[in-house]
């Protein structure tokens, strides 16, 4: 027999009992829909909760540590040995470790980072501001996905100039500000104006002495819910020159290293294999990405579980699919009879039954994507408003639909539910097939 | 069935030459059909062998069994056995679907059995739209489409009239003259006159003439079971 003859005799076979074959296929559909829509809803709040973190964090960076807290383990075995030498038992992030890390497999850019290791007072006119300043060394502050609030400004920092955040700039205070005065005007865009660092360091004899920079605010950092949003950030070589001012000393990058380094992986995929690595190198290495790969564990598991509880409905499905298959054979005794005389094989009256039942499942299937699909876009119109006022209020990026159809997810659906129909149909085919020709022949 | 052992058939022993057209007479429950189910391969004996030119049947797996049915005989039933929703054409067609042969060929073919049988201008016809010997034509021509070389017809006239009955077993005939080995069973003692062979079967058994006159003319005598249990 023809694959094609056998396709368009179980069609045929399934076109002349409609009725039946429709109010079978109900179930499937019913069935199929609620597994896709559950799976689809699971989906739509998995995706939303990623993108949320997603628009606080990039997902590409990789925080690497000195391993601190293994020097502080040795120096309780160590005893009284005084903290000196227990500093050099932990490993470093030195320029030649930076290095290895950037030969590392999907490493796109390593970044040094360091902080001002003194009190850094940034001034504006009258007003002061104590925001945190650190420095990532790289040329230019769109490699980690910084933005600008105000578009006149740049990313690249020169010497003398620094970058501030959003947040950061309303953040200004008056000195001389007392209770009944007006609120302080905060700055609306820094940007191009020039500002005062007064750093200050203690010498052994306890006395401070100040030190006034003049900068230049090369732009502002546009508000993420990040950690940039409250800070400001200056080339690497100025904040070396205050460090070495502050603590007397010159910085050995060779030796002391910096105080962390960021990685930026060139993709998410290997964010978390290469934090792996980094870690078995011997450092501490965080990345969010492990966060976000929880969330994704958790919405799997709630995945597994709708689609669970969906599949019992196809459960009770298939019994309507055996049950209407077992009627079909009984009904059609005689026509299996006269299959068999006219030289259908075993096989060919097992395929067309197990074909029908198949069939069943996947015109339920069919159906249950549709209307799965329509309770989807309902689900997503109503939830729309909802999730976005709640984006408005939590920050993040604005809010996906509700209900998210993978594409895989239909063929999954599709492939399940004509499964659940061809199980189902193979007692009842199974019956059928190895039917006695004249017994079934005079069957009445 | 198979709680009580019923023997239909025992120690029949029979050759049929090819080329000839052998009637099969006997009463109901006689176990007339079941000879013929057996030649036809759609039951298989409990014991003893049955060869078709050389081919033990009876030792056939199922697929070569369904090889055959599809190749070597055609079956005529007495209730048609047509597939109610097809239509004529479709219904002489079918046969072929099993044996890998195209659409466009099975058609055509079935269309030449068709006006072969007289029924050319029926082909749309769906069975409850035709008559019984219209059907029982339709059923012939179905018999026919994979060209086998045995016709094997289970009282093929008896759900007709006389004169229905009378041209099925007319178009029986020339298949036989065409050089098909044809074996009809019947009630029917006009059939006998297309007949080069007759068997006489009596509870089981093969019976010669006299004898199985004999039984057919005292009824009371004969050994007839009661009418219910016939199929
Ligand atoms: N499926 C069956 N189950 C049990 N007994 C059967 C069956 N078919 C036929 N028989 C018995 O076998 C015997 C022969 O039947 P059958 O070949 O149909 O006779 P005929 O065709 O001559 O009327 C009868 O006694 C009948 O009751
Ligand atoms: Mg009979």
């Amino acid at each position: 027999m023809r694959f094609f003859d056998l396709v368009s005799l179980i069609a045929y076979n399934l076109s002349r009992r409609k009725g039946r074959v429709a109010l079978t296929a109900i179930g499937v559909v019913i069935g199929t829909a609620a597994v896709v829509l559950l799976v689809a809803l699971a989906s739509g709040l998995q995706r939303n909760a990623t993108n949320q973190f997603a628009g606080v964090a990039d997902l590409t960076i990789i925080s690497v540590y000195p391993k601190w807290e293994e020097a502080m383990m040795v120096e309780k075995v160590g005893g009284g040995g005084g903290g000196g030498s227990t500093t050099s038992t932990v490993q470093q992030l030195t320029t030649p470790v930076l290095k290895d890390l950037a030969a590392l497999e999907g490493v796109e850019a390593v970044i040094a980072r360091d902080s001002l290791r003194t009190m850094g007072v940034l001034k504006y006119g009258r007003l002061e501001n104590y925001a945190y300043i650190f420095s990532a060394d790289t040329p230019d502050y769109s490699v980690l996905g910084y933005e600008l609030a105000f578009p006149e400004g740049s990313l690249a920092l020169k010497k003398g100039e620094l970058l501030i955040g959003e947040s950061a700039m309303q953040q200004f205070m008056d000195p001389n500000w007392r209770p009944g005065r007006p609120e302080v005007k905060q700055p609306e865009n820094l940007t191009g104006q020039q500002v005062k660092l007064q750093l200050t360091r203690w010498t052994n004899e306890g006395e401070t002495i100040n030190k006034t920079v003049y900068m230049r605010v090369a732009g502002v950092l546009k508000a993420k819910n990040g950690e940039t949003d409250y800070a400001v950030v200056v080339r690497m070589d100025d904040l070396t020159t205050w460090n070495e001012w502050a603590m007397g000393t010159r910085i050995n990058r060779n030796k002391e290293g910096y105080e962390y380094v960021m990685v930026k992986a060139v993709d998410t995929r290997v964010t978390t294999t290469l934090a792996e690595k980094i870690n078995e190198m011997g450092f501490n290495a965080y990345t969010p990405q492990s966060f976000v790969e929880g969330i994704n564990n958790f919405y799997t598991i709630i995945q597994i579980v709708f689609g669970g509880i969906g599949a019992i409905a196809l459960l009770v499905a298939a019994i309507g699919i055996a049950n209407t298959m077992t009627m079909a054979i009984l009904e059609r005794t005689r026509e299996i009879g006269l299959m068999k005389a006219v030289g259908a094989t075993n096989r060919n009256v097992l395929s067309i039954f197990l074909g029908e039942a198949a069939g069943i499942g996947l015109i339920g299937g069919l159906g249950g994507i549709g209307l799965a699909w329509l309770a989807a876009q309902l689900v997503n119109v109503l939830a729309a408003a909802y999730l976005e006022s709640q984006a408005a209020q939590m920050g993040g990026n604005a809010a996906g639909p509700a209900a998210y159809i993978a594409p895989w997810l239909p063929i999954f659906a599709l492939l399940f539910s004509t499964l659940v129909g061809l199980i189902s149909g193979l007692y009842p085919a199974l019956r059928a097939a190895t039917m006695i020709p004249v017994l079934a022949l005079k069957y009445e | 069935m198979g709680r009580n052992k019923i023997q239909a058939l025992a120690g029949v022993d029979l050759v049929i030459p090819p080329g000839s057209f052998t009637v099969i007479m006997g009463p109901s429950g006689s176990g007339k059909s079941t000879l013929l189910y057996l030649i036809g391969g759609l039951d298989r004996p409990t014991s003893g062998s049955i060869r078709i030119s050389g081919d033990d049947i009876s030792s056939m797996d199922e697929n070569a069994l369904a090889v055959y049915r599809r190749k070597k005989m055609g079956f005529i039933f007495q209730q048609f056995n047509l597939v109610s929703s097809m239509t004529a054409l479709e219904n002489v067609a079918f046969p072929m679907r099993f044996a890998g042969v195209p659409g466009k060929q099975r058609l055509q073919r079935a269309r030449e059995l068709l006006a072969k049988v007289g029924l050319d201008k029926h082909a749309r016809h769906r069975p409850t739209e035709m008559s019984g010997g219209q059907q029982q034509r339709v059923a012939i021509a179905r018999a026919l489409i994979n060209e086998p070389g045995l016709i094997l017809a289970d009282e093929p006239t008896g759900n007709l009239d006389t004169v229905t009955g009378y041209t099925i077993m007319q178009l029986l005939s020339e298949l036989h003259t065409a050089g098909r080995t044809v074996m009809v069973v019947t009630h029917d003692v006009r059939m006998t006159r297309f007949a080069t062979h007759v068997i006489y079967l009596l509870d089981g058994k093969l019976v010669e003439r006299e004898q199985f006159e004999a039984a057919s003319q005292i009824p009371e005598a004969a050994t007839q079971p009661s009418e219910g249990t016939t199929l």
